[in-house]
C-alpha cells in the first residue's frame, strides 16, 4: 500500500488529474476516484493504468511504470477508491 | 434476408429494466450508470460548472461527462440548452481564466496575411447563424458488444444546436486568402493544460480536410445565449457535419496546414480502427454518418392511435428518407419529416402515425442520406465510435 501511495502521488502523478481522499489528491482532469460506484476491482484499475484512456497516459504500454509499480498502484486504488 | 441476432442484445433485452446489467457485466471503468439517473437513490447533483442545467434531463457518468435522457432532446428540433449533454476532455475554462471576453484572441495562420483577431473584432467583421447536430464520436458506445473503455453513452451525447458567429470564409478573406500548399484546417483549444500533464497529450487540437472550412463558423452564441464556458465559450470552432471533438472549444488558433496535427487527440485518439488494432493510419472521427432514433414513445403508450416520433440526420449530407418499423425491422413504413428544415447540418423531426393494439412491439427507425442507409448493426471498431446501426437503437414498447 505504501508503494502504491508513492506511485500515485510521485512517479505516476495520478494526483495531478484525480481526486482521491485517501491520497489527499484533488486533481480535476479525470473522474474523481472517490465517486466511482461500485468500487473498482484491481483488474479494472490495472487495465486502465496499463492501456490509458483518452488523455490518461498508458503507463504500462508506454513503459512509464514498472509492472511492480502498476500492481502496487492498482491494489492501492482498488482498496481506497469509491469508499 | 435473415436477421443477425446480436446475442448481447438479447442479454440487454432480458436484463435491461435498468442498465445495472451493463454495469455489472462490463470490464470498463465502473461508473455507476444506475446511480447516475436523478431518480436513483444516492444520485449526485450537478457539478458547479453546470449548475444551470436541468438535473432531471441528464444522466451523470462523471464530473465531466453527462448525457441527455433519450427524450430530453424534445420534439422541436432545437435541443433546450439546459438539457444538452456535457463531454469535456479538459476542465472547462473559468471566467477568471478567460478574463474580458471581448478581448479573447484567436490567431489565424496558414493564410497569406496571418493575423490575430479579438472577439470584439470578429463581431464587427461578420455574423451568421447555422443549425448543426453536435454529437460525441462515442455516442452509442454503450451498445457495442466488445465493451470498449470510455463513456458508455447510449443516445444522449447528441443535440441540435443553433450557433451564431463569424463565417470562416469571412475571416480567410480578411487575411488575404488561404496559403498555397495547405491541405487541412487545424483548430487549437487554449484551455489550460493542468501542470504535470504533457501538452502533446492534453492539448485539444484537431485537423480537418480543408473543405470543412467552407460552411464553418467561429461561434460565440449558442441557442440565443452567450456561449457558456462549459460548451467552449467564449469562442468555439464549428465545422458543421463533423463529430463533436472537431468542434474545438475555447478556440485560440485556427491554421491552414499541410499536415495533420501531431497531438494525441488527433494522431492516436479518435481513430476508427478494427477491434484489436490501432494507429494513425486509420480514419479519424470526421464526418458523421447518417443516423436516426425514436424519442417517443420510449416505454409505453395507449392502444389505438400512436404517434411515433424521433430525429434523423445525415452528417454533412441532407437526410433524404426516413422509415419506421413496429415489428423489429421485418417491415418498414415511410415516415414523414415534420417541422422546419433548418438545413442539411441540423436534424429533422420525423413522425409515423399508426394504430396499435395491446401488446409489446419492437419499434425502430432507419434513415438514409447521400445514397446510404443506416446499417442494421454497427461498424465494429476498437473504441466504439460512430455507432449508427438501427437495431441497437430500437425500443421495446408496451401498448396497453
Amino acid at each position: 500500500m505504501k508503494l502504491g501511495l508513492e506511485v500515485f502521488n510521485e512517479k505516476a502523478a495520478c494526483n495531478a488529474c484525480h481526486v482521491l481522499k485517501a491520497a489527499g489528491s484533488e486533481g480535476n482532469v479525470g473522474p474523481s476516484l472517490d465517486s466511482l460506484n461500485p468500487s473498482p476491482t484491481v483488474e479494472q484499475v490495472k487495465d486502465i493504468v496499463t492501456h490509458g484512456l483518452g488523455v490518461m497516459p498508458a503507463f504500462g504500454e508506454e513503459g512509464l511504470l514498472t509492472n511492480e509499480e502498476i500492481d502496487a498502484v492498482s491494489i492501492y486504488v482498488a482498496k481506497t477508491a469509491g469508499k | 434476408m435473415s436477421k443477425k441476432i446480436n446475442s448481447s442484445r438479447r442479454k440487454f433485452l432480458a436484463g435491461s429494466a435498468t442498465v445495472a446489467g451493463l454495469a455489472a457485466a462490463t470490464s470498463v471503468v465502473p461508473i455507476s450508470v444506475v446511480n447516475a439517473n436523478h431518480l436513483e437513490p444516492g444520485s449526485k447533483g450537478l457539478p458547479d460548472f453546470i449548475k444551470w442545467k436541468k438535473r432531471s434531463a441528464l444522466i451523470i457518468h462523471s464530473g465531466k461527462t453527462m448525457e441527455s435522457h433519450r427524450g430530453a432532446v424534445g420534439s422541436s428540433v432545437i435541443t433546450p440548452i439546459r438539457h444538452i449533454y456535457i463531454r469535456n476532455n479538459m476542465p472547462s475554462m473559468t471566467d477568471a481564466q478567460i478574463g474580458d471576453r471581448s478581448k479573447w484572441k484567436v490567431k489565424i495562420e496558414g493564410v497569406k496575411n496571418p493575423k490575430t483577431f479579438t472577439l470584439a473584432q470578429l463581431k464587427r467583421m461578420g455574423q451568421t447563424t447555422i443549425a448543426t447536430v453536435l454529437q460525441c464520436s462515442g455516442n452509442g458506445r454503450g451498445f457495442f458488444p466488445h465493451k470498449p473503455r470510455g463513456s458508455q453513452w447510449r443516445t444522449g451525447a447528441a443535440a441540435c444546436v443553433m450557433w451564431t458567429g463569424c463565417p470562416i470564409t469571412t475571416v480567410v478573406e480578411a487575411c488575404g486568402g488561404i496559403a498555397s500548399g495547405t491541405k487541412y484546417i487545424t483548430a487549437t483549444g487554449v484551455d489550460h493544460v493542468p501542470t504535470g500533464l504533457d501538452p502533446k497529450k492534453a492539448t485539444v487540437e484537431r485537423s480537418l480536410p480543408k473543405k470543412a472550412h467552407k460552411d464553418a463558423i467561429l461561434a460565440w452564441e449558442m441557442n440565443g445565449v452567450a456561449l457558456p464556458n462549459a460548451h467552449g465559450g467564449p469562442l468555439r470552432f464549428i465545422p458543421p457535419g463533423y463529430f463533436g471533438i472537431n468542434n474545438v472549444k475555447h478556440l485560440g488558433k485556427l491554421a491552414f496546414t499541410s499536415g495533420e496535427s501531431s497531438v494525441k487527440y488527433m494522431k492516436s485518439s479518435y481513430r476508427i480502427s478494427p477491434i484489436g488494432k490501432k494507429g494513425s493510419q486509420y480514419p479519424s472521427c470526421w464526418e458523421m454518418p447518417v443516423k436516426s432514433y425514436i424519442t417517443s414513445p420510449l416505454k409505453s403508450a395507449k392502444s389505438g392511435d400512436v404517434v411515433i416520433s424521433g430525429v434523423a440526420f445525415g452528417g454533412t449530407k441532407k437526410v433524404g428518407k426516413i422509415k419506421v418499423s413496429t415489428d423489429g425491422g421485418k417491415t418498414w413504413n415511410k415516415a414523414k419529416f415534420v417541422g422546419p428544415n433548418l438545413g442539411k447540418y441540423a436534424w429533422r423531426q420525423f413522425v409515423y402515425k399508426t394504430n396499435l393494439k395491446s401488446g409489446t412491439y419492437n419499434i425502430a427507425s432507419k434513415a438514409s442520406a447521400g445514397g446510404k442507409s443506416q446499417p442494421e448493426l454497427r461498424t465494429e471498431n476498437r473504441r466504439g465510435y460512430a455507432h449508427n446501426g438501427w437495431f441497437d437503437h430500437s425500443l421495446n414498447i408496451k401498448i396497453v
